[in-house]
């Protein structure tokens, strides 16, 4: 009888330990799952939003003078940011925490200042996996053809 | 022990591998829709325009795979009617549209594999868009 009653109590030690051990793994890897899983899924998010604000860009009307241009600039950011170039003053980033100052917005430029394309990308973000932070810098970046109306100077105001 | 190692190689496959792929497919026709863009815009009518057209899909920065790969095997097509395509086309005064098929970009599966799922996932995209003015269309 006590022998048995060793043997059953050396038993459940094990079941302790290897339930110990396969926990440890489990948690760890759900931990990672989580992470990888929230950041690519924040990821795709800056994918689509920087892909739209691009679309924007490519087709609105570019106007050379510098006010206008730093004007079209920050509808840009908008569009990527809140998915549309004048939101209401309440209006929530389409991706958790993006501000527009995390957008770069660049144009290339003909020899006569003729908009040729225009680069949209993210600078700087950081999404908080909760476990680990990732930060963003210069992806995701998309170019776009410019083909919108090209208009020289300033606009009257 | 095996089965749960089983089913937790199966979550970790659907957030990592598929998490991938979706990134993949929408890097993927975001350049479609650029290139194909691109393309129309180069578009004039001449024989130089057609080679500027194909010049411009192959400038193009966009990126795949988390923004680090190039894409390959990309097909360029034009039409006049938006209906039979062509990559040589002859009639080039009346070409209207052009077509951008990014179509080889496999993300390779990394823990679906062993769960039986497969090697790699193919992500195909294609855009279409018009002359004068430059839209995408498709």
């Amino acid at each position: 009888m006590r022998l048995e009653r060793g043997h059953g109590t050396r038993e459940k030690g094990h079941a302790m330990l290897e339930l110990a051990i396969s926990a440890g793994v489990m948690v760890s890897c759900l931990v990672g799952t989580f992470q990888f899983g929230y950041t690519f899924y924040t990821y795709n998010q800056l994918v689509t939003a920087v892909g739209n604000g691009a679309r924007y860009a490519a087709q609105r009307t570019y106007r050379s003078g510098s006010e206008d241009v730093e004007r079209g600039n920050a509808a840009i950011r908008n569009m990527v940011v809140y998915g549309d170039a004048q939101p209401a003053p309440e209006a929530a980033p389409v991706v958790p925490k993006l501000t527009p100052a995390e957008v770069e917005v660049r144009w290339d430029l003909g020899g006569d200042g003729t908009p040729l394309n225009v680069n949209v990308a993210i600078k700087g973000y950081t999404t908080d996996a909760i476990f680990r932070s990732f930060t963003f810098d210069g992806r995701p970046s998309v170019q776009f053809p410019y083909v919108g109306k090209y208009a020289a100077g300033e606009l009257e105001r | 022990m095996s089965v749960s190692m089983f089913l937790l190689l199966a979550v970790v496959g659907m957030a990592f591998d598929l998490g991938r792929v979706y990134i993949a497919r929408n890097e993927a026709q975001i350049f479609a829709d650029a290139a194909s863009m691109a393309a129309a815009k180069q578009l004039d009518g001449t024989a130089a325009g057609l080679e500027r057209a194909r010049a411009a899909v192959t400038a193009l920065p966009d990126r795949w795979n988390l923004g680090t790969e190039e894409f390959k095997g990309v097909v360029v097509e034009f039409s006049a009617d938006g209906t039979q395509w062509d990559t040589q086309p002859k009639n080039l005064a009346t070409l209207r549209y052009a077509r951008v098929t990014a179509p080889d970009n496999p993300v390779e599966i990394m823990f679906l594999r062993a769960v039986g799922g497969p090697q790699s996932f193919t992500v195909p995209a294609r855009a279409v868009s018009s002359t004068n003015p430059v839209r995408l269309t498709e």
